[in-house]
């Protein structure tokens, strides 16, 4: 052990320097053992992102100035913007929630039938988003659940919830069908009737999973 | 369509000084402590490995993963198996990360020393203890199977399974029933002393250790006629002065103690179970004595560390739990709250000093483990200290840079004839 005559203390390790006021230790020539890992620093610059960080102000830039050179009835630059703000939310929410592959797909599916309307409404309501955006991205959600639920192996519990919740969401079209604020009808029709045998059968075969879940989720 | 049968899930409720640390938890303060055993010998991973699997037996309640539900956390049983790993991590790292489902602790090995990192949530410094301590005692165990063939140790720690996950806040208070909620603590928030510095990179904690004879400094107590705890909490204050500038002097230097309920209220649990108090010290005109620290903290030592005034600010705790508007308020708003609550507390503290106490391990041991020593992530300077045998170790974290309070704080006691071994991680 090395002795600073500064502080009157010992010190321990394979210090150069005293630890308490950074004067040199003499050299004892002893072979001392570290007492710590040298823990390396973490440097979290994520390149991929700030690529495409910096692609999608290019992309936006250029396109508002194209709009300026060339004016045309298409507003070019909002649908640039619209898609970027979809694919930027969409990637914070995969990469926030990765690791609850249920949670993904349902923040995914609420994101999509938000953004499509509200794409649908800005370049002229033509009514898609209702007719078969929204009916079709529930029913597949239900799908891509439960067969990637499978797939991981995950426990019941673990996404029961969440392919509860998709179903409900899955009987929002019926609304669409009675206030006729559609002109494609299959789409919602068939999500509808889907839902239901699907929300049928969970709350069947395992109401009293979902009893559990919803119990501990809930407790107040 | 056939789903699976998934096995029956436990769950728990988080108890009430549970509730506020995944609320607080961030990068810059992970709410993370560890606790840890220096052997003589180096560690053998297998066999530490054998010891963890026989110790978890014991608690399962530390198998827990921390869920978000829509109005509380809460705890659930998982079939995670936990293993130990060569320390690779910086001290007090993450533990709790929402979007993972992962234990609450880490057992760690490097050289001759096994650490426990835990994240607060879980269990508090005492019930940690308890399970370092049974894991060091099969670990040695094992490792000696020979010698302790015919006859083993005994560990003093025989709690049921049940008594261990007990929620000892539950069990000894009710909150207050309406009566006490209109007495508002004229605590009036203080704004304490804080101290500031150049932080370390990517906010590691910086920890200075210094073990050293018990013995000695309870000497050094004595001849002030105070304990240990008092002593070595007033010299943390009287260092922190030192350092300060005279237009810092105006605000008072306060420190925030935990205190084990289980010295209190009876109690076997290995989850939380404590409170804190706050000691301060407020500097006069003319220059300050450390004696004149010890007699003022002494006496707050004395006035708040009783049975009523526990029960006091407990009971408040718990009837703000048991409120049935704060209960019906959705999660991320009650983070948010107690986030803000918190920073408002935070202006009140200085810094903070916690001691464990003595490390009891049976005396067969004696000859394989030199020292435990615990430390905590922090916000600021913070002292956790404890003893096994005549070896006291004072562990001081950082966030900064600066090691001015650290390096006062031990020349006094070296000027005293202390002899003190320092060890540190930066």
């Amino acid at each position: 052990m090395k002795y600073c005559s500064h502080c009157k203390v010992y010190i321990r390790g394979d210090k150069l320097q005293c630890t308490l006021c950074e004067n040199s230790l003499p050299d004892t020539h002893d072979e001392e053992e570290t007492l710590f890992p040298t823990v390396p620093l973490i440097f979290q610059s994520h390149l991929a992102l700030r690529i495409t960080a910096f692609i999608s102000i290019a992309a936006l830039v250029v396109s508002f100035a194209l709009k300026e050179i060339f004016p045309s009835n298409i507003n070019s630059p909002l649908f640039v913007l619209l898609a970027l703000v979809t694919m930027w939310l969409s990637l914070i929410v995969v990469i926030r929630k990765r690791h609850n592959i249920a949670k993904t797909i349902m923040w995914q599916v609420s994101l999509l039938s938000i953004l499509s309307i509200l794409w649908d409404w800005r370049i002229g309501w033509r009514g898609w988003s209702l007719d078969y955006v929204l009916p079709i991205s529930y029913v597949a959600a239900m799908f891509v659940m439960y067969i990637t639920a499978k797939i991981m192996r995950l426990s019941v519990r673990d996404y029961i919830v969440y392919l509860l919740l998709d179903g409900l969401f899955g009987i929002i079209p019926i609304v669409f069908v009675l206030f006729d604020w559609i002109t494609v009808y299959y789409p919602s029709i068939i999500c509808v009737a889907i839902s239901i045998i699907f929300l049928s059968a969970i709350l069947i075969f395992e109401g009293e999973n979902i009893k559990i879940e919803l119990d501990k989720r809930m407790h107040i | 369509m056939k789903l699976k049968q998934s096995k029956s899930v436990e769950w728990t409720k988080l108890d009430n000084a549970s509730k506020y640390f995944p609320a607080t938890a961030n990068e810059l303060d992970t709410k993370v402590f560890r606790l840890s055993c220096e052997l003589y010998e180096m560690i053998d991973p297998n066999i530490l490995q054998k010891a963890l699997n026989k110790t978890i037996e014991s608690f399962p309640f530390f198998k827990s993963i921390l869920r978000r539900g829509v109005f509380w956390y809460y705890f659930e049983s998982s079939d995670l198996i936990p293993e130990v790993s060569e320390e690779s991590l910086s001290i007090c790292a993450p533990i709790y990360n929402k979007n993972t489902k992962n234990l609450l602790f880490r057992v760690f090995y490097y050289h001759k020393r096994i650490s426990l990192e835990i994240f607060h949530a879980l269990s508090d410094g005492k019930g940690a203890l308890l399970f370092l301590q049974t894991l060091v005692y099969h670990y040695l165990v094992y490792r000696y199977e020979e010698q302790f063939k015919n006859y083993k140790p005994a560990l003093d720690y025989n709690a049921s399974i049940k008594k261990k996950m007990d929620d000892s806040f539950n069990k000894h208070f009710i909150g207050d029933n309406g009566f006490t909620r209109n007495v508002i603590d004229h605590n009036k928030r203080i704004k304490a002393h804080r101290i500031r510095g150049k932080r370390t990179e990517e906010n590691r904690m910086k920890l200075i250790e210094g073990t050293m004879s018990v013995k000695a400094v309870l000497g050094e107590a004595k001849k002030n006629n105070t304990s240990l705890t008092i002593y070595l909490a007033a010299l943390f204050i009287y260092s922190i002065y030192k350092e300060m500038n005279a237009i810092e002097r105006r605000r008072p230097i306060v420190l925030s103690v935990p205190i084990n309920l289980r010295q209190f209220f009876e109690s076997d649990t290995a989850r939380n179970f404590f409170s804190t108090m706050n000691v301060s010290y407020q500097f006069r005109k003319e220059e300050t004595e450390l004696k004149d620290i010890i007699e003022s903290i002494t006496e707050s030592f004395q006035k708040d560390l009783t049975v009523d005034k526990i029960n006091y600010k407990i009971n408040r705790l718990i009837s703000l739990e048991k409120n049935p508007f704060m209960r019906i308020i959705p999660l991320p708003i009650k983070d948010y709250s107690i986030r803000m609550a918190n920073k408002l507390v935070d202006r009140g503290i200085t810094g903070a000093i916690s001691n464990i106490g003595k490390v009891q391990m049976p005396e067969e041991f004696e000859p394989y483990i030199r020292q435990f020593t615990v430390c905590t992530s922090a916000r600021r300077p913070q002292i956790c200290m404890c003893s096994y045998g005549d070896r006291l170790v004072i562990s001081f974290t950082s966030p900064f840079k600066d090691t001015e309070i650290q390096r006062r704080f031990f020349e006094h006691l070296s000027n005293k004839g202390i002899q003190i071994e320092i060890s540190s991680n930066m």
